[in-house]
């Protein structure tokens, strides 16, 4: 158990270490970090409508630099070890198939979640500097210095970042599931992104499935029933949206998306592991 | 071999055995097979049929590739890493861990002329002999009863593969097991106790070197202070006796003896 356990963090601490030193990773780090602390000079606002700009902003940076992150590291992972041969000299090694596979997905997530956590940092920096400008500016009315710091530092802001990174992970997983199967980079990535698409439509498909009367052909409902049950959904991760635009999402409803994609990680990693035994190298 | 493109047989009907302790060379030429036999003993191929055994354990399970130290053709290493970072990475993937591992980490760096500075340059910034000098490190951090390397020497200048020659001879004086390919037919001669020829993925031939390569009907003899007159007095008693005097002169050194020899001294190393 140690030995395995010992395994998985060398392929994970490896991972980790390929993506911190990976230059491209670095910028894009940079670029997002630039557009949270550049929203901060945006000032034709109200202070709420001000909050809610720089919220908005940036998470959708968190998010998309997470999803670029996700994509472009985990298309690399299997694929581009197998095309620069590195892969050899690994699994060589008294290491079993499915250590490997497990080992790079934690390592990314790993490097996913530091991304997350130092953009969630920049933004809550942003704010409480926003925070600081304003109260300065409104004097010392408690009542409106009392509303500012509710809106720069509400807690719910950590329920966005906790559904930002499960996301995120669910992500990083259906691309790891394509780079046991693909022979190329550009495979996993067009594959995972038109999952990922597809999995904001997956909603729909489900009612249509579930609505017996709207389709009658079999083979459409098996369709249905398909990216049902196989695709994620996404439109899960939409609370985020919730949460920034100042509604109540309760701790519990947070949880159990974090569940549900708990339970999707694990299933498409079992599935990789499988796809990836009998895989020649 | 991917949609609509066919299959090719990489091997067929090899059938071969390695004792433990021997230097055993896999020669042939490209496409033969050779890198494919290396990779199904290690599990990296499934055979569509037929099996193999590592002291005893089925070929490409755990236990077997617990034997196994691979060093492959090419420096295919995580060029990020530093030498001393990849036999650390390589020992954890063999379950090492903790003082024991850093102790091996040092002493492989050191066997393999990596210690000290070297060990902590980037891999990118390394020459051919010295990447390869880092994987056998790696190849040897789990303490393998068997070493497979596949050409060893490929790309590497005379200097460095003398030095990986002299470090399967050490390795096997410490009883190691090497399975060896190499084209360097020459160096394969310096250190094989065994060869298999391989030929479109079947065997050609099989044996060990003296039986192979010795020429049974010929007679050979080296003499040294051998005045001239005694020579020709030599040679016409051979001719009288019915002898064909298949070769007479002067020896020559092997140009690799030679260009080391003009070297110099620190630079062989």
């Amino acid at each position: 158990m140690i030995g395995c356990l010992r395994r998985i963090s060398a392929v994970a601490g490896n991972t980790f270490l390929e993506a911190v030193r990976q230059k491209v990773f670095a910028v894009l780090l940079v670029f997002a970090l630039v557009l949270i602390g550049g929203a901060n000079y945006f000032t034709e606002f109200s202070f709420q409508e001000q909050f809610k700009f720089l919220k908005d902003l940036g998470y959708a940076a968190i998010s998309l630099t997470g999803l670029l992150v996700g994509l472009l590291g985990a298309a690399q992972l299997i694929p581009g070890e197998i095309e620069r041969r590195t892969i050899l000299t690994a699994l060589c090694r008294p290491l079993r198939r499915w250590e490997f596979v497990v080992g790079k997905y934690f390592g990314l997530t790993a490097y996913l979640a530091l991304m997350v956590v130092i953009m969630a940092l920049a933004v809550w920096g942003v704010l409480g500097w926003k925070e600081g400008q304003f109260l300065r500016a409104e004097g010392l009315d408690p009542e409106a210095a009392a509303a500012i710091r509710a809106e720069a530092m509400d807690p719910r802001l950590l329920q966005a970042v906790l559904l930002v990174g499960a996301k995120l992970a669910v992500v990083a997983a259906l691309a790891v599931f394509f780079s046991t199967i693909a022979t190329s980079t550009t495979f996993v990535m067009a594959m995972t992104l038109l999952v990922y698409l597809i999995g904001h439509l997956q909603s729909v498909a489900r009612e249509q499935w579930l609505e017996t009367g709207e389709v009658s052909r079999w083979t459409v409902r098996i369709f249905l029933a398909g990216v049902a049950l196989l695709v994620p959904d996404f439109n899960l991760y939409n609370l985020i949206d919730e949460i920034v635009a100042g509604n109540v999402v309760v701790w519990r409803t947070t949880l159990e998306v974090v569940g549900y994609s708990g339970v999707y990680i694990g299933v498409l990693l079992a599935a990789a592991a499988c796809m990836f035994e009998g895989r020649d190298i | 071999m991917g949609w609509f493109r066919g299959r090719v047989l990489a091997l067929e009907g090899l059938e071969m055995e390695v004792q433990k302790g021997e230097v055993f060379g896999l020669l042939g030429p490209n496409g033969s097979g050779k890198s494919t036999a290396m990779k199904m003993i290690l599990g990296l191929l499934r055979p569509t049929s037929g099996s193999a055994e590592v002291c005893g354990f089925r070929a490409g399970t755990i236990s077997a590739r617990r034997q196994i130290g691979f060093l492959p053709e090419n420096p295919y290493f995580p060029v990020f890493l530093s030498g001393a970072e990849l036999v650390r990475y390589y020992g954890r993937l063999s379950g090492l861990g903790g003082a024991g591992l850093e102790k091996r980490v040092k002493e492989l760096l050191e066997l393999v002329r990596l210690g000290g500075e070297a060990g902590k340059r980037p891999l990118r910034t390394y020459s051919k002999g010295m990447l390869q000098r880092a994987g056998l490190a790696g190849a040897l951090v789990g303490d393998p009863e068997i070493l497979m390397l596949d050409e060893p020497t490929a790309g590497v200048d005379p200097a460095g593969s003398r030095e990986i020659r002299d470090l399967i001879l050490e390795l096997k004086a410490r009883g190691k097991t090497v399975i060896f390919s190499s084209h360097l037919l020459e160096q394969v001669e310096d250190v094989a106790d065994r060869v298999i020829i391989l030929h479109r993925g079947k065997k050609l031939r099989e044996g060990r070197l003296e039986d192979l390569l010795t020429k049974k009907n010929e007679w050979e003899v080296k003499v040294q202070g051998l005045p001239e007159g005694d020579r020709q007095e030599l040679l016409a008693w051979l001719k009288k006796k019915g002898g064909q005097v298949v070769r007479e002169g002067a020896p020559r050194e092997r140009l690799e003896d030679y260009f080391l020899r003009s070297l110099p001294e620190e630079t062989r190393r």
